[in-house]
């Protein structure tokens, strides 16, 4: 293998299919700009190539910082799954009316109950309603901007909140159990969050204005 | 030399007036120091995509010699963050200058 292949092989390390071929293909064309300047000037065929190869550096320093600014393969494997749930969704009618009638139904029935004076039962519903509605209506929200987008993970962040304290309220100090539980969730989170400063907007899909 | 964090400004201040592409910034920036700011070009790339990801450049594909390139050039943001960069570096180097004396 050519000393700038294992270069690239290095620097490219844990990073996506797609970023990794990005990167091969920029610094491919820049090692070629390097090297066929340094044999114009002069230098011979090996000189140039050790030449070009060492202005590239540390592949380690280098594969470092592409992982804060490119997509890892982690991220696009969770991008794929966000576009597989979200393809499965939308194509499956029954199931996408079954999402957007569920919270609807489920505030009909808690307002019923609440006519009705069974006011703990209601009040269960509206927070279950609180705490799944905007996980399930969001696909069909139009969030479609970074503003809309901050305004409702704003929104469903207070909202989650609140669905915990009314929930547990009475057993706060079992809070660490529940992180335990919902770390998934905070993780997927944390990780839609790296991948949008990763990601210009305009190569937003969906999932990540939600 | 190298002043960690000053890269993208240099690579704002690289393609401000014209588009230009990866090799021909590095040499550029290597070139106007007189090879006093010197870093590694593979971290060059990372810096280009980073600024790109906050809008302060966008690239497009070019055909120079035969070769696709990939250029770079400057946005409105980018503008803006240039011109706040440069106020903040010639604030800095007046105080170090005022602290230091000059030579």
């Amino acid at each position: 293998m050519a000393p700038v292949e294992l270069w690239i092989e290095g620097a490219t390390k844990c990073l996506s299919q797609e970023s990794a071929a990005q990167v091969r293909k920029e610094i491919t064309e820049h090692y070629e700009a390097t090297r066929e300047s340094a044999i114009a000037n002069g230098a011979a065929a090996q000189d140039a190539e050790r030449a070009a190869l060492e202005a590239l550096g540390d592949a380690r320093t280098a594969n470092k910082q592409y992982c804060r600014v490119m997509l890892t393969e982690s991220e696009a494997k969770v991008l794929r799954q966000g576009d597989r749930e979200a393809s499965f969704v939308c194509s499956n009618s029954w199931l996408k009316w079954t999402m957007l009638v569920f919270p609807l139904a489920g505030i009909v029935v808690a307002a019923l109950m609440w006519i009705k004076g069974e006011h703990l039962p209601a009040l269960a519903i509206i927070v279950a309603g609180l705490f799944f509605g905007n996980l399930l209506l969001a696909p069909f929200l139009p969030i479609y901007t970074p503003s809309r987008s901050r305004v409702f993970r704003a929104v469903k962040l207070v909202a989650q909140a609140v669905a915990m304290v009314v929930i547990f309220g009475g057993a706060l100090k079992y809070f660490w159990l529940m992180a335990a539980c919902f770390w998934p969730i905070f993780y997927s989170e944390w990780q839609r969050a790296t991948i949008r400063r990763k990601l210009p907007v305009a190569q937003w899909p969906k999932q990540l204005y939600l | 030399m190298n002043f960690k964090g000053t890269l993208p400004t240099l690579i704002l201040e690289a393609v401000e007036h014209h588009p230009s592409h990866g090799y021909r910034i590095a040499q550029g920036i290597k070139q106007r120091s007189e090879g006093v700011l010197d870093f590694k070009e593979g971290t060059l790339y990372p810096a280009l995509h980073k600024l790109e990801n906050e809008g302060c450049i966008e690239s497009y594909e070019e055909t120079e010699n035969g070769r696709a390139r990939r250029y770079y050039r400057i946005t409105k943001d980018g503008r803006g963050m240039l011109a706040k960069d440069r106020a903040e570096w010639r604030q800095l180097s007046r105080a170090v200058t005022e602290i230091l004396g000059e030579a």
